[in-house]
């Protein structure tokens, strides 16, 4: 009798593996896929960089004159007393 | 409460920032055709919304400035033609490089381009003649903003109207579900950031106002009246 690793298997297929040429072409889509996804998130990254800097940028420009605003009313309240 | 609104808005576009940003990058799906580059579109094209938004309401101001001589009507003329150059250099910045990305050039001359680029040159001029016009240039300015009001259904039939590159305007009305949960939350956010500064500005002119008139009525009652010389 034979030992169950050695019984014939009717599901048994061989591993047949892939073409060298095959292999190429997947791993030369699978590099250019990178690539597109790399480009991608560069280009993202600088778009919603610009729109938060540009946000970020005004809203220093108004606390600069808000500030400005504060001095001048301190000197107007200065010029009142005096 | 006039000084809290702002405030509350900007705290609100806080929060929903994050979430945005993660809602766009974890749950939307990557569009088939364009790839992952396509989330630029969720901030793209609602700050392309509200730049349209505040050029109108430029243009109203403006509009109701000349009619009725209104200050209030003029400092929000102002703080929203600020606004429509933030948010038109925003949308200048990020359209070209989207479609460097997917059309192979930054910059393509279409009609929407163009007229887009026009309306930011206008908003430009007006912001200009507003800080180095002479007495009386407010009334021109006033004249720049109208007229770059008038821009802005030409930016919307653009694609209509000519062959551009840009896609059609029906492409917001089918996008799927999934995406306009980002789109969504993305306007709100925006929205609320430009609402909340354009309220500030507005109040920073006024003060602007108010003060100028301080400074002259304090200069006048230290002048000697014409009897005491």
């Amino acid at each position: 009798m034979l030992a169950p690793e050695n019984q014939p298997n009717d599901d048994y297929e061989p591993v047949t593996g892939l073409d060298q040429e095959t292999i190429a072409c997947v791993r030369a889509c699978e590099s250019e896929a990178a690539a597109k996804t790399a480009s991608d998130y560069e280009h993202i990254v600088w778009a919603y960089g610009v729109i938060w800097s540009l946000f970020a940028i005004y809203g220093v420009l108004l606390w600069r004159r808000a500030t400005r605003h504060n001095v001048e009313v301190a000197d107007l309240q200065r010029r009142l007393s005096a | 409460m006039k000084n809290f609104l702002p405030i509350a808005f900007l705290g609100a576009a806080a929060l929903i920032f994050p979430t945005t940003v993660a809602t766009i990058f974890l749950e939307t799906p990557i569009e088939a055709q364009m790839g992952t580059v396509q989330k630029i579109f969720y901030f793209h094209v609602p700050l392309a919304w509200i730049m349209m938004l505040l050029a109108v309401v430029c243009g109203v101001a403006a509009g109701i400035q000349l009619r009725r001589d209104s200050k209030r009507a003029e400092a929000v003329s102002i703080a929203a033609a600020e606004l429509v150059l933030v948010t038109g250099l925003g949308v200048l910045i990020t359209g070209p490089i989207w479609g460097h990305a997917t059309w192979g050039k930054a910059w393509t001359w279409d009609a929407r381009q163009v007229s887009t680029g026009l309306l930011w040159l206008i908003f430009a001029a007006y912001v200009l003649v507003r800080h180095y016009g002479a007495a009386g240039s407010e009334r021109l300015a006033a004249g720049l903003a109208i007229f770059g009001a008038i821009d802005v259904p030409i930016i919307y039939y653009a694609v209509k109207i000519w062959k551009t590159t840009h896609p059609s305007n029906d492409v917001a009305g089918s996008l799927p579900e999934s995406m306009w949960a980002a789109l969504w939350p993305a306007l709100i956010a925006l929205l609320l950031t430009s609402l909340a500064l354009l309220l500030i500005r507005v109040r920073q002119e006024l003060t602007d106002v108010a003060l100028d008139e301080a400074w002259i009525a304090l200069d006048d009652a230290a002048l000697p009246a014409p009897g005491d010389v």
